[in-house]
């Protein structure tokens, strides 16, 4: 009975933002005799849903946000209590020791015992950003870390997973390039031809989750990003639909291999340096004397 | 114009006229115009030797003179300095024209490079004095000829004006445009005289008549080739066609030069054009959906601008070569420094303007990889840096700074363009000093080579020719062979390597409002 309309109490007190007297609950329940309501609202009082605030002679209960549910235990001093607040604050992007400092007053020593003691109250963790190694932001002990604190689905214990996003890469290239060299047998009109060999993000991130080489899901963003790289390197192209979405293509480049580039001196470190006189010159060249042998 | 075309075009001159002709020309590259006195006493050679230097590179179409403006009796010589890289380009001249009018066609583009230029007569008779076709007649030469004046692959040199004040004046010339294409009156009876020694070349009618190569015309055929070229990789060999018909219709309206976009053309001139034209079926039927695919192309080569006839369009040439540049560049850039270079490249000019953490995340790669990949490309010039400062101190808090990337396209092409320049000229003096390392090896081959052949045609039995031939050692044989290699590959490394300047240069040409060497009819 009692938990019944405890919960119904919960609901009249949440209605009201600023805090309902006692006139106001009676008012709202009317039907519900004094002493069921006082021990209703000593089951919410216990459960941490509302708390007991006076106001002039009268006693208020206000509603307490549940996911703000404080876990911090009892015997917490005033110090914990505050760095406890302050870390809340951070949410899910966590804040940084120094910030802490500054906003809690407090001296570094006694700061750092405090976090340490939270710590291994398991009611707050450091997290290492991946934006800079050396910065170790804290957060409450439940949340999950922001995606710029983690850096989303490349990186693993921060650190940035090179051979993963290019096994990605040369995948989505595979799949443009098996999408195109399948449109180009068809032969059924040139626009045809390149309606077919493209492909939406929704095609790639089908393939690349039937190919079974990510352990994590990656998400249609996260493919996104892998196909812009394939277009940065020149291999892809990202074309506008009238929609306003995109879709990907392999293409050739326009040109051969640059004839620059086909002697050393199109790829040569120091031909700043060549010239005349000095230690670099033409004729002694050891990269074209390797070249030319 | 660089140190490094200066140092390029200094071993080319030396290469083809000797060390007299390059010390004068040199002499006029570091100014604009000089006098034969300045000329004279900065080179310390004789003004003979002076004088016939410079007569070689007039008649090579290297050095322009005009009378002087304090005195009408003094010329003033200035070299042309984009013309100088032409020289290089004669294999390829032609080869064009051998590929467009056969070998008749080739032994008259071979005999204007050999002589810079000359009267019509009078490279006919070297042509027919070559004798290399003697099937060929005198008038299908002259057809040739008169061919190739037609289709603008020869010039004609502005005329002498002769008047009664011209004896001691410096020379004066008339240049009539009308006039540069105009058929020459060649008359073959004379030639037949002139063949048999019964008269002489000062007698032909033309003999005012000067005629040239013109280079403008051949890198008009270049461009379009490597415009061609691409759209083929990219779009397959029916866009290809199509853009070359285009490009036809286009030189119909519109000056082959004109920097940034051509006039218009409509859907139903190509679609006449190509029905008269080409029997090509599969680019008939789909003549539009083809049009579509180069306009919607990312290179940007054709545009549409309008509604009427079909559809009008344009051909936007700096859209164009700034995508055939920009691929290059990044081409060598991937070589250089690798693919991942590559990809920070084209992510900066896409954006513009980005932030090192930025640009990183972009391109999916690890901070510290992008950061040294993005100062080493910042570090060869290829990309810039904007600071952007916000000024800061008192009360508005501490300065701040913003390091942001681009790419400053024309400074990038131009670096690379002096990287080139460097390189033909590295390849050049290579060449030279591989040369002249084992010059006696390849002199005592060539005389070997020399006394064998009279040996054969004395008729010497096999066994005496082959213990001659021994005198060359079999250590010296291979020195030879691989010396030989290396001047074939350093040769052939100079053709690829104009390729990559002739494209640079279009870019510059069609991109910005540099001076270029492309000066129409003069």
């Amino acid at each position: 009975m009692a938990a019944e309309v405890s919960q119904l109490l919960l609901a009249v007190v949440q209605g009201i933002p600023a805090g309902a007297t006692n006139e106001d609950l009676t008012k709202a329940l009317p039907d519900v005799p004094a002493a069921t309501r006082v021990e209703a609202l000593n089951i919410l009082l216990q459960q941490g849903g509302i708390e007991i605030l006076k106001k002039g002679e009268k006693l208020v209960y206000r509603a307490k946000d549940p996911e703000k549910k404080s876990a911090l235990p009892k015997d917490a001093d005033n110090e914990e209590k505050v760095v406890y607040g302050i870390v809340e604050e951070g949410g899910n992007k966590g804040i940084w020791i120094r910030d802490i400092r500054m906003k809690s007053n407090l001296n570094m020593i006694q700061l750092n015992k405090i976090l340490k003691n939270l710590e291994t109250k398991k009611l707050i963790k450091a997290v290492k950003s991946v934006n800079a190694s050396k910065k170790k932001v804290y957060m409450l002990y439940n949340l999950e870390p922001d995606l710029s604190i983690t850096g989303g689905a490349w990186y693993q214990d921060q650190d940035f997973e090179v051979e993963f996003v290019d096994v990605l890469n040369q995948q989505c290239l595979r799949f443009l390039q098996m999408k195109r060299d399948n449109a180009e047998k068809k032969r059924e009109g040139p626009l045809a031809f390149k309606q077919m060999s493209c492909c939406t993000v929704n095609e790639v991130q089908k393939f690349i989750s039937d190919l079974g080489i990510s352990k994590v899901k990656l998400a249609e963003a996260d493919l996104e990003t892998i196909l812009k790289t394939v277009v940065y390197d020149g291999n892809a192209e990202r074309v506008r639909q009238q929609d306003g979405s995109h879709v990907y293509r392999a293409v050739n480049s326009p040109l051969p291999p640059t004839g620059l580039v086909q002697m050393p001196c199109g790829i040569c470190p120091v031909i700043k340096n060549c010239s005349n006189c000095g230690d670099v010159t033409a004729i002694t060249c050891e990269y074209m004397r390797d070249w030319l042998d | 114009m660089s140190a490094d075309y200066s140092h390029l075009s200094s071993a080319i001159l030396e290469q083809c006229f000797g060390k007299v002709v390059q010390a004068v020309a040199d002499c006029l590259f570091s100014a604009t115009t000089r006098t034969l006195g300045q000329i004279t006493s900065a080179t310390k050679f004789s003004r003979k030797e002076a004088a016939l230097a410079l007569a070689v590179l007039v008649k090579y179409r290297l050095v322009d003179f005009t009378a002087s403006k304090q005195n009408p009796f003094l010329a003033e010589y200035s070299l042309r300095r984009e013309d100088i890289l032409c020289l290089l380009r004669y294999p390829r001249y032609v080869h064009l024209v051998q590929t467009k009018y056969g070998n008749v066609g080739a032994s008259i583009a071979e005999e204007l490079i050999n002589s810079g230029s000359d009267t019509a007569t009078g490279i006919l008779i070297k042509c027919l004095a070559e004798g290399e076709n003697k099937a060929e007649s005198p008038e299908s030469y002259r057809n040739t000829f008169l061919q190739m004046v037609t289709d603008h692959y020869i010039i004609k040199r502005p005329e002498l004006l002769v008047g009664d004040d011209q004896d001691e004046n410096v020379p004066k010339f008339e240049t009539n445009e009308c006039d540069f294409f105009r058929h020459p009156n060649i008359d073959l009876q004379l030639l037949a005289k002139i063949r048999k020694g019964e008269a002489s070349l000062t007698e032909a009618r033309d003999s005012t008549m000067v005629w040239n190569l013109n280079y403008d015309r051949f890198h008009q055929d270049f461009r379009d080739t490597i415009m061609v070229d691409a759209i083929e990789r990219k779009l397959g060999e029916n866009a290809a066609e199509c853009f070359r018909f285009i490009l036809k219709i286009m030189y119909n309206t519109t000056d082959p030069w004109q920097r940034k976009l051509s006039n218009q053309i409509t859907f139903v001139e190509i679609k006449q054009a190509i029905e008269r034209k080409s029997n090509n079926l599969d680019l008939m039927k789909y003549l539009d959906q083809y049009i579509s695919l180069i306009t919607d192309d990312s290179l940007g080569f054709f545009r549409r601008v309008g509604d009427m006839g079909g559809g009008v369009y344009v051909v936007d040439m700096e859209h164009a070569f700034e995508s055939l540049a920009f691929a290059c560049v990044e081409s060598v850039i991937t070589e250089r420094f690798g693919s991942k270079a590559a990809r920070i490249f084209r992510v900066i000019r896409c954006k513009k303007y980005i932030e090192q953490e930025d640009l990183q995340k972009e391109a999916m790669i690890p901070s510290k990889e992008a950061k040294s990949l993005a100062y080493n490309l910042f570090q060869e010039q290829f990309i810039h840096v904007k600071i952007i400062k916000k000024p800061g101190g008192g009360s508005n808090g501490p300065a701040k700074a913003f390091y942001l990337f681009q790419v400053k396209e024309k400074d990038t092409v131009r670096m690379l363009l002096d990287a080139s320049y460097k390189s033909l000229y590295n390849t050049i003096e290579r060449s030279n000093f591989e040369k002249n390392e084992h010059k006696g090896l390849i002199e005592k081959s060539q005389r070997l080579d020399s006394i064998v052949e009279t040996m054969k045609e004395r008729g010497e039995t096999d066994e005496y020719i082959a213990e001659i031939v021994e005198t060359f050692t079999p250590p010296e044989c291979e020195i030879l062979n691989k010396v030989k290699n290396r001047i074939k590959t350093l040769s052939k490394a100079e053709l690829t390597l104009d390729d990559t300047i002739f494209l640079l240069q279009m870019y510059q040409h069609h991109c910005t409002s540099l001076p270029t060497g492309i000066r129409k009819f003069k």
